[in-house]
């Protein structure tokens, strides 16, 4: 038997279609004249519960109370908030695994096997295993922050503290202390790696000053030698130059990320300022995308600089491994 | 207030995040990276165990398959000799009866013909001795007779044809 033909469009009566376009509509024009351009142009008497105060943006994340002469921030909590509900949701995913997954646990497998094979893909199939959790709980955390900030009501809930009101929870991201925080770990994840399978030399990559030290020494015992110095010279200040490519290293992962979450809660809140109710979705689309990219560049990126400081080790046997290296760099680029 | 505050740099904030994260890391290595990385492996290992039983079970009946052409094989083989010999055995006992039967009819013809033989000699035996016996009458009627010349030429004669007439009886 044939289906019976539908009438309407969306699957919707069109009285239905109507209503509903009808409602959209009356919501941009309340909400476009609500705003700040709207009240500009015609000057209307709304309710005051639909205008939309100026919003006031920090970058420096209010401190809510102390415990114990220690400030706890929004974003502190808005951390911890994020914690709490990966760990108790993967707890809930995994505390009965198994072998044929029931559909949550397919999303789960599928979200944490894709940044697997991530890892397996660039870093080879043993360092890959190695890298996997640091690598997916930047990426997790970095993420979940950013989308759970996203939640309607996460930034509406406000308290009062020292005469002024802030929000009791702030997307942790957008906390110039989470990123660096995040960076740092990154940092130290990859000189751990880097130590462990290269030991000292891995140091002696940014503070190259051995060989310089070795030949100025020669030439008070008479062997002058102009080229060696020169390029020992060089090699030390090459030293260098890594060494300051690691710190700002750490600053750009900070300031990307920080920039990014600063950003698009800003662009949150002026579009939900500018005209309210009706475009702020639009927003939020691009906002849940553009925490995806950031979390995936943060993870992504962490990754290659750990798998090159693994395998310069492997390029001081093997010089092939040298374009490797460059392959893995422009990925990271 | 200025400089790096302005952002919000504190390193009490900073220092719990890291801390945040290290505890995160701690966390979900226990409940998410353990049993996930264990779920895959024993997945992994599943799918390949019975992809290596799958292997195993098709080699079998292959090797079962090929066992059982090659006993059908010697058994059309072994029942095709059997009928070989049979063939052979019942050619040869017809072969041997077939002799025996001309042995037998050649031993049957050799002996008729020495019976016939025999007969023959005894029959002209037979004769010869009933011949004296008549050539002695005859002389014995001559002699009681006392021939004349003339009369013993016929005598003889008639001996002899009497003679060439048993012959020829």
């Amino acid at each position: 038997m044939a289906e019976p033909k539908k009438r309407g469009c969306l699957g919707c009566s069109l009285p239905i279609v109507i209503i509903v376009a009808i409602v959209a509509i009356g919501i941009v024009v309340i909400g476009f004249l609500a705003g700040p351009i709207g009240q500009a142009m015609f000057h209307l008497d709304l309710p005051s519960w639909i205008v939309v105060e100026k919003p006031a943006i920090h970058l420096a994340a209010p401190h809510l109370f102390e415990i114990g002469g220690f400030p706890i921030t929004n974003t502190m909590l808005a951390g911890w908030f994020t914690v709490i509900f990966l760990v108790v949701g993967s707890w809930l995913i995994t505390r009965r695994m198994k072998i044929v997954p029931n559909r949550i646990q397919v999303i789960f497998e599928f979200l944490l096997g894709w940044i697997y094979d991530l890892c397996e893909s660039v870093a080879g199939k043993e360092n890959g295993r190695k890298f996997f959790p640091v690598v997916c709980t930047i990426f997790l955390f970095v993420a979940f922050n950013a989308w759970l900030s996203l939640i309607p009501g996460f930034g509406s809930i406000l308290v009062g503290g020292g005469g002024h009101e802030y929000e009791l929870l702030r997307g942790a991201n957008t906390d110039l202390n989470t990123p660096l925080a995040i960076a740092l770990v990154s940092c130290v994840f990859v000189a751990f790696y880097g130590m462990k399978s290269i030991g000292f030399s891995w140091v002696k990559q940014y503070f190259n000053f051995g060989p310089l030290l070795r030949s100025i020494d020669g030439i008070f015992r008479g062997k002058l030698n102009f080229m060696d110095i020169f390029s020992n010279f060089v090699n030390a200040f090459v030293g260098g130059l890594e060494f300051l490519s690691m710190l700002i290293r750490i600053i750009s992962f900070t300031f990307r990320l920080f920039g990014n979450m600063t950003a698009g809660e800003i662009l949150v809140v002026i579009v939900a300022f500018l005209v309210p109710m009706a475009m702020s979705w639009v927003v939020y689309g691009f906002e849940l995308f553009v925490g995806f990219i950031q979390a995936l560049v943060f993870a992504g990126l962490t990754l290659v600089f750990v798998t090159m400081a693994v395998a310069s080790h492997e390029g001081e046997s093997h010089e092939n491994k040298n374009t490797e290296e460059k392959e893995l760099l422009k990925e990271g680029t | 207030m200025g400089g790096i505050s302005e952002l919000g740099i504190n390193w009490g904030v900073l220092v719990t995040q890291i801390v945040t994260f290290v505890i995160l890391l701690v966390l979900l290595r226990v409940v998410a990276y353990k049993p996930l990385m264990k779920m895959l492996d024993e997945r992994s290992r599943r799918v390949k165990d019975s992809l290596e039983q799958a292997e195993a079970v098709k080699a079998q009946s292959a090797k079962t398959e090929e066992e059982l052409k090659k006993q059908l094989e010697q058994a059309g083989r072994e029942s095709q000799e059997r009928i070989e010999r049979a063939i052979k055995a019942g050619e040869e006992i017809k072969t041997k009866a077939q002799e025996d039967a001309k042995k037998e009819a050649e031993g049957l013809l050799v002996r008729a013909r020495e019976e016939i033989k025999r007969e023959r000699d005894e029959a002209v035996d037979g004769v010869r001795r009933e011949f004296a016996d008549l050539t002695v009458l005859a002389a014995g009627k001559v002699i009681e007779k006392s021939l004349d010349k003339k009369e013993h030429r016929e005598l003889i004669d008639k001996v002899l044809e009497e003679s060439t007439n048993l012959k020829k009886n």
